[in-house]
């Protein structure tokens, strides 16, 4: 049998749901006879690769950077997954959205770091505000959760594997 | 004695008492009509909205908290356009303003987080809004955070219902409406409030809550005020 | 002090001396001051007339009344002399009095400022007569605005003095409140109401006769009645006149009311904006109260009854019957729940029932008159008159008053006689922020409650706003969403969270941002807050977003799929208004800039890549551009069309030429390997072929001519398009690799299929060669031509044997230029068109040309038949007279036959009726049609139902003009390149062109510059260009006049 190609990727976020899907205990067994995991902080993939099955993505759209990259992703994901809260509401990377970007790196570099000016070109471009996923590309499942959990994640995939539509309702809390 | 009175609810025959309104009807037995701004021994004001039903021989929806029941009447308390109704009503109160559950007291105690749970939201269509708000901590108990506040009025209400001291008031209109004390007076100080904290209990969500709690501490206890306003009379 | 009328006697003295006042022995004057005369400067008129009589000393008597109804006339005088009728004067000014009072004391009228003359007036309440006379002025009722009108609400509107309660005694008023309380059945009084009909004017239609009926059941300590002026709708005042000019009338409807239903107190809310109005009106109860009217005791009859006044804050919500209510009670104007209804529980907790202005000014005409003859008067469920502000794109505006179930273009065509602005009218919007738009297409529709309900608009209290093709529709409904959203109180969640996301994404789709699906999610939430708010603002807000989005989709689509604003409103989608406006979307700000840095060839590059064929459109466009030129707001727009000719010729009719010309093809992008066919080498074809060999593609034109050109080629004539120019175009198109193939129609010759298999794309783009035919007695006569035909025979040079009197039948441009191609060849030429000249389609400097030559013209004249000789050829034309009758979908007058037939004597008629096409092939070859033949196409990419199969120009529209040909053929060649090459490569066909970016700080003064013409006595018998275009210095001082509108400076 094909293995699925899986990709997560790590956008504007804490990580904590990439934890909760190396969380999952026992389940990897049956899980990693039939997925291969492509791309991700857990693997060493330089590029994103082509017709990938199944992507997960953590974390909210911040900067310029984040924003084309979940483009390419889009284009090259059949199904795309917005995993955990960042990804689906902008959670806690919004709570920079009422400071002007230009004040906020101010703060950040100048005031509380006592540097004379905010390193321009090498950071990534900040948009004004972190968004999440859905407001750029078409999202194919939200999974809300800070961080969703690891049964949960393992529920989708294995839905999704069994070629079945996963049923959300009354197995997360949103917001 | 006022009349009984008999009507469907979701084609269950029920009987209720004259001058009650659907929703009390509905509960009085046992049928679920979901709610946000009303709480029962506060006068109901209508304004979240998410309790609208439908009664068959009236073309629109009508809100069950406050509108009064027939003898025979027929009411839907579920129906497609209703779910995806309520669904946009909740949609509506997440972009508005910025609720950010994960540094939340309430989080995992939150009406409004229950409510969007309970409807199966996974995710908002709409674009946030993120407006930026002030938090008024200068209560020495308490806090206001209008990032959290969904403007349901039930602080207010309880204030000047309950514990008579007409604290709160919303002021300016629209999407600018707020909650305010003492005619925008910093909280802490207020002159008319009696620290008593019914406020903080009737609130929904996180935007008033006890200081000293960290996230997802705040639980609150607004079955207490429905006890009280009960005993003292008060309320519908 | 008046002494308080007690009994009939001291009422009927008071209607005496009223009388006395309004048709005195000595002349009156009246000067209208509403807050729209006054605006216009009446007061000055008014106090100018006081002070010229007060020093001459003349027995004349001058006084302020209200409104007449007609504000694009104001301020309106009135004047009459004794036994005479009364003469409305328009648009008097202060320095106007003087003569017209010279002319009052010699008697007679001052000619240049007549209105109307009303001879007889019926107060409802009452009739005045004037007197006979002055058979030259028209009677009110026979001007365009008031024809058809019935003033029932306004019947003392414009014509007594407010500030008199025996002026409006003597016409009548109070009649009905005496009768009422002599009578002292009020019972009886509900019934009448409940018979006439009469539903609620403030919008919502409840009959008015129930509600009374629920608060005289009441039963309670304390009652309330309350009148609503709390008129908040954007161009909406019929409230504000009606108080401001008759407040008597709705004291005497409250009070009536208050008799009736056993309230106990009356209140009038009204806004403090309204500043007049609260002061006439509170004068009014003054007077009132001191002839024993208000207060205790009415009238003697026992009744008493309070009115005060209340002034609002200015919170549109409260004109929400509950939200008013909390106001009143001195809370914030927020909505509560219904029930309980008012009639139970209202202002403090007491029945209380709560009427609109006009609702009350309805009351004593029913009572006076009976119900039956109310109901005479309007539709069958809609009984009686409204009162409607018409106002925005029509030539007149104002109050107008019309029986409910006349059709809205009744309104907008007949008394607003029109466009104002030349631009067709498009829409209009009924019923205020709460109402919804109506477009053209449905103006048959009546005016009334259930008929616009149905269209998804209201009547609301009134409003009626019309919009021509320069305003765009969805910044319509942002613009009303925008109002409802700041007006919103806030409690409930749809109305204010609802109503400010779809302000948002209204917004987006205004800047291009918006996506079609977001506008099906807007969709959704509108209807989402229709459904849910608590109160009539939330319920009523989204109706501008939901009938624009269903009436007028096709605007968002452009928004979001085309990133254009057709109406040029939506800023952030143009460079500029003229930008906008071009078909083919010329960077024309840019050339202008070029032009006058005296960069010629720069100039011309940006030139040629927005447009390739520039001289010929230099001298044939139809010029949209000038339309919406901000220059005409000082002078008159800057001349494009001339400028964008000389860059042009400076370098095409030049030995720059050869140099250019490398330029333009150093530009091509690499050779992509496709092979695109186009058929047809006219306009849309050339145009097509010059952008898809710019893009590096392989291109073959098919054409069954001889040559390339079509229309610019065979129809054109030598004198408005000197060949030579076009084959220089034509030459620079060759040298980017065209190919052409002459004498092979697709479809015929070579099959539809065939290129499918050759070709990776195909554009068809065929002109209208067919002459439409008309029915028409005579036309198989020898000597009646198809104007093409006799064009293109002209233009190949062939023989074509034209008499000496020549009848042209149409009024296009086919019709201009084969009559002034006749002329040239000797003939006495007539052009028959039914309609007005300014209706001709044609372009106007073209028809004046052809008068100049002595091309001569009858207008509103229709062919009857064609007189033919015993040997079958052309003697004469009959031609029938029309005149104008109703307005068709076009917003034109259509023409009617008249009996009266003409007969012009001629030998030759050519028919210029419209052309039409012989698209059978393509019907056959699998390609969808739309039902008028035109072959079906996406709107945004010109794919046609057969893939890879584009099509643009005449093919889709039907006939139409080169520069709307050419734009198609633009946008096909995006597409096909997009669908070729799936990436977007057409940015890159066009280099940046660095030019000054600032305002000009002192444009040139000059007036327009216009092309030159050859006199007529020469050009008359030569092909010789007409017009030789501007000079180098002109081209310099015309691109000076741009003020450079497209530089957006940030606030």
């Amino acid at each position: 049998m094909k293995r699925v190609k899986l990709a997560t990727v790590w956008l504007d976020g804490c990580s904590g749901c990439h934890m909760s899907v190396l969380d999952m205990d026992a389940a990897i067994i049956t899980l990693a006879r039939k997925i291969d995991i492509v791309y991700g902080p857990l693997v060493d993939a330089q590029e994103f690769p082509d017709d990938v099955d199944v992507t997960l993505v953590e974390g909210a759209v911040s900067s310029q950077e984040d924003a084309t990259k979940i483009q390419k992703v889009r284009q090259r994901t059949k199904t795309l997954i917005a995993m955990g809260d960042c990804a689906v509401t902008s959670n806690v990377p919004a709570m920079r959205n009422g400071v002007p970007v230009s004040q906020l790196l101010h703060t950040i570099y100048a005031t509380s770091n006592g540097s004379k000016d905010v390193p321009g070109e090498r950071l990534p471009q900040l948009l004004s505000h972190a968004r999440p996923l859905h407001e750029f590309v078409k999202i194919d499942m939200h999974l809300p959760g800070c961080p969703p959990s690891s049964k949960l994640i393992v529920g989708v995939l294995s839905d999704l594997l069994d070629g079945k539509k996963p049923e959300l309702a009354g197995k997360v809390k949103f917001g | 004695m006022p009349k009984k009175l008999q009507l469907r609810i979701d084609g269950e025959m029920v009987s209720a008492l004259e001058g009650q309104t659907i929703l009390q009807a509905a509960r009085n037995s046992g049928k679920y009509i979901p709610t946000l701004c009303y709480l029962d021994g506060l006068t109901p004001v209508g304004g979240c909205r998410l309790c609208m039903v439908e009664v068959s021989g009236i073309d629109r929806l009508v809100p069950a908290c406050t509108t009064p029941i027939q003898d025979g009447m027929s009411v839907s308390t579920t129906s497609a356009k209703l779910t995806r109704y309520r669904k946009i009503m909740l949609e509506l109160l997440f972009i508005e303003r910025n609720h950010i559950c994960a540094v939340c007291v309430s989080n995992g105690h939150c009406e409004l987080q229950a409510m969007a749970s309970q409807m199966g939201i996974t995710n908002v269509r709409f674009s946030y809004n993120y407006p930026k708000l002030s938090v008024d901590q200068s209560h020495s108990r308490y806090v206001l955070d209008h990032n959290r506040c969904i403007l349901c009025t039930r602080c207010v209400r309880v204030c000047a219902e309950l514990e008579g001291a007409h604290v709160w008031e919303v002021t300016s209109r629209g999407i600018h409406a707020r909650v305010q004390s003492d005619l925008n007076q910093k909280w802490g100080e207020s002159r008319g409030c009696t620290n008593c904290g019914k406020c903080v209990q009737a609130c929904p969500t996180g935007a008033l809550a006890e200081k000293g709690w960290a996230v997802e501490e705040m639980i609150k206890r607004n079955d207490n005020i429905t006890v009280l306003a009960h005993r003292k009379g008060a309320g519908a | 002090m008046m002494p308080r009328i007690l009994d009939i006697g001291a009422f009927n003295a008071v209607r005496e001396a009223g009388i006395a006042k309004l048709m005195p022995t000595v002349p009156r004057i009246t000067v209208g001051m509403g807050t729209c005369g006054r605006g216009n400067g009446a007061e000055g008129v008014y106090h100018a007339f006081a002070e010229l009589i007060e020093r001459s000393g003349d027995d004349i008597v001058v006084a302020g009344v209200g409104c007449f109804g007609s504000c694009f006339q104001e301020p309106l005088v009135t004047v009459r002399l004794p036994g005479a009728p009364l003469v409305v004067l328009r648009r008097t000014q202060a320095n106007d009095t003087g003569r017209i009072l010279h002319d009052v004391r010699t008697g007679k009228i001052t000619p240049d400022l007549i209105y109307c003359k009303i001879e007889e007036w019926d107060h409802i309440t009452g009739v005045l007569k004037y007197g006979h006379g002055y058979p030259e002025i028209p009677l009110w009722n026979e001007v365009p605005f008031f024809k058809g009108q019935k003033k029932i609400v306004l019947r003392n509107c414009g014509l007594v003095d407010p500030d008199d309660i025996e002026e409006y005694i003597g016409v009548g008023g109070y009649q009905a409140l005496y009768s009422v309380l002599i009578d002292g059945h009020p019972e009886k009084v509900i019934e009448q109401i409940k018979a006439s009909k009469l539903r609620g004017r403030g919008g919502a239609g409840f009959p008015t006769g129930n509600k009374w009926e629920f608060l005289a059941k009441a039963k309670a300590d304390a009652k309330y009645i309350i009148c609503n002026a709390d008129e908040g709708d954007p161009g909406a005042y019929m409230n504000r006149n009606e108080i401001e000019s008759d407040p008597h009338s709705l004291l005497e409807g409250m009070i009536i009311g208050g008799y009736v239903t056993g309230a106990t107190q009356g209140i009038v809310y009204v806004r403090a904006e309204y500043p007049l109005a609260v002061h006439r009106l509170s004068r009014a109860i003054d007077q009132a109260r001191e002839y024993g009217i208000l207060g205790e005791n009415i009238l003697g009859r026992g009744f008493s009854f309070n009115i005060s006044v209340v002034e609002g804050a200015g919170a549109f919500v409260c004109g929400e019957e509950t939200a008013l209510i909390a106001s009143l009670e001195g809370f914030a104007g927020r909505p509560r729940p219904r029930p309980p209804f008012p009639a139970q529980k209202g202002l403090w907790g007491k029945p209380t029932n709560i009427n609109n202005v006009e609702t009350w000014y309805n009351i004593a005409p029913i009572i006076t008159k009976g119900p039956a003859w109310f109901t005479d008067t309007g539709s069958p469920k809609s009984a009686g008159t409204k009162v409607f502000s018409l106002v925005g794109k029509v030539r007149s505006t104002g109050l107008v008053e019309m029986p409910l179930g006349t059709p809205l273009k009744t309104f907008i065509y007949d008394i607003g006689e029109g466009s104002a602005g030349g631009s067709p009218i498009k829409a209009v919007q009924t019923g205020g922020p709460s109402g919804g738009c109506i477009p053209q297409e449905m103006f048959d529709t009546a005016v009334d409650y259930e008929s616009l309900a149905q269209l998804g608009s209201i009547m609301g209290s009134g409003g009626m706003v019309v919009m021509d093709e320069d305003n765009c529709m969805v910044d319509v409904a942002r613009y009303f969403i925008e109002f409802t959203h700041s007006e919103s109180c806030g409690k409930c969640v749809p109305c204010r969270v609802g109503l400010n996301k779809s302000l948002r994404m209204l917004n987006a789709v205004t800047k291009g941002s918006g996506t079609m699906h977001q506008l099906d999610v807007l969709d959704e939430l509108a209807r989402y807050i229709r459904d849910c708010s608590l109160c009539g603002l939330g319920q009523t807000a989204p109706n501008p977003v939901l009938t624009t989005m269903r009436h007028f989709r096709n605007e968002f689509e452009d928004h979001i799929l085309g990133r254009r604003c057709a109406a040029g409103v939506c800023e952030e989608l143009a460079i500029s208004p003229c930008e906008n406006s071009c078909p083919l979307h010329m960077n024309i700000p840019r050339f202008l800039q070029l032009q006058r840095e005296g960069r010629t060839e720069d100039a011309f590059l940006s030139v040629i890549m927005d447009n390739p064929l520039p001289a010929s459109t230099g001298r044939v466009c139809q010029h949209p551009c000038d339309r919406r030129c901000r220059r005409q707001t000082t002078d008159e727009p800057v001349n494009m069309r001339e400028v964008h000719r000389f860059i042009a010729d400076s370098v095409l009719l030049s030995e720059r030429f050869e140099e250019v010309t490398k330029q333009v093809c150093a530009r091509k992008l690499e050779p992509s390997g496709r092979k695109v066919a186009i058929a047809g080498a006219g306009p849309s074809g050339l145009t097509a072929a010059f952008y898809l060999a710019m893009l590096g593609h392989d291109v073959t034109v098919y054409d069954g001519k001889s040559e390339a050109g079509g229309m610019l080629r065979f129809a054109l004539p030598e004198y408005r398009l000197p060949k030579a120019v076009l084959a220089r175009e034509i030459e620079l198109i060759e040298r980017l690799g065209v190919k052409f193939i002459f004498n092979t129609r697709v479809g015929f010759d070579i099959p539809l299929n065939d290129l499918d298999e050759r070709f990776d794309a195909v554009f068809i783009s065929i002109g209208t060669w067919k002459e439409s035919w008309v029915y028409l007695p005579g036309t198989e006569l020898k000597g009646v031509y198809p104007a093409l035909l006799f064009l293109e025979a002209v233009a190949n040079h062939e023989e074509v044997r034209l008499g000496r009197k020549v009848a042209v039948i149409g009024g296009g441009n086919a019709a201009i230029d084969s009559a002034r191609t006749a002329l040239r060849r000797g003939g006495d030429v007539t052009v028959i068109y039914r309609r007005e000249r300014k209706d001709m389609p044609a372009i106007e400097e073209e028809t004046t040309a052809a008068q100049a030559e002595g091309v001569k013209f009858a207008f509103l004249a229709a062919p009857h038949r064609i007189v033919g000789d015993s040997k079958g050829n052309v003697k004469a034309i009959e031609i029938v007279k029309t005149r104008l009758g109703e307005y068709d979908a076009s917003g034109r007058r259509k023409p009617v036959p008249t009996d009266e037939i003409q007969r012009i004597e001629c030998d030759s008629v050519i028919l210029a009726v419209g052309e039409t096409f012989d698209l059978d092939f393509a019907r056959a070859s699998g390609l969808g049609m739309k039902e008028n033949g035109t072959i079906e196409v996406n709107r945004f990419t010109l794919e046609s139902t057969r893939p890879r199969f584009f099509a643009g120009g005449d093919v889709i529209t039907g006939a139409s003009n080169v520069s709307n040909a050419m734009a198609y053929g633009k946008q096909a060649a995006q597409n096909i390149d997009l669908q070729l090459m799936e990436t977007r490569r057409w940015e890159k066909l066009f280099a940046k062109i660095d030019c000054d970016e600032s305002v000009p700080e002192n444009p040139s003064e000059s007036r327009r510059h216009h092309g030159h013409e050859i006199a007529v006595a020469t050009r008359v018998r030569s092909e010789e260009e007409v017009v030789t275009g501007l000079t180098n210095a002109e081209a310099m001082d015309e691109a000076c006049r741009c003020l450079r509108c497209d530089i957006k400076v940030e606030a």
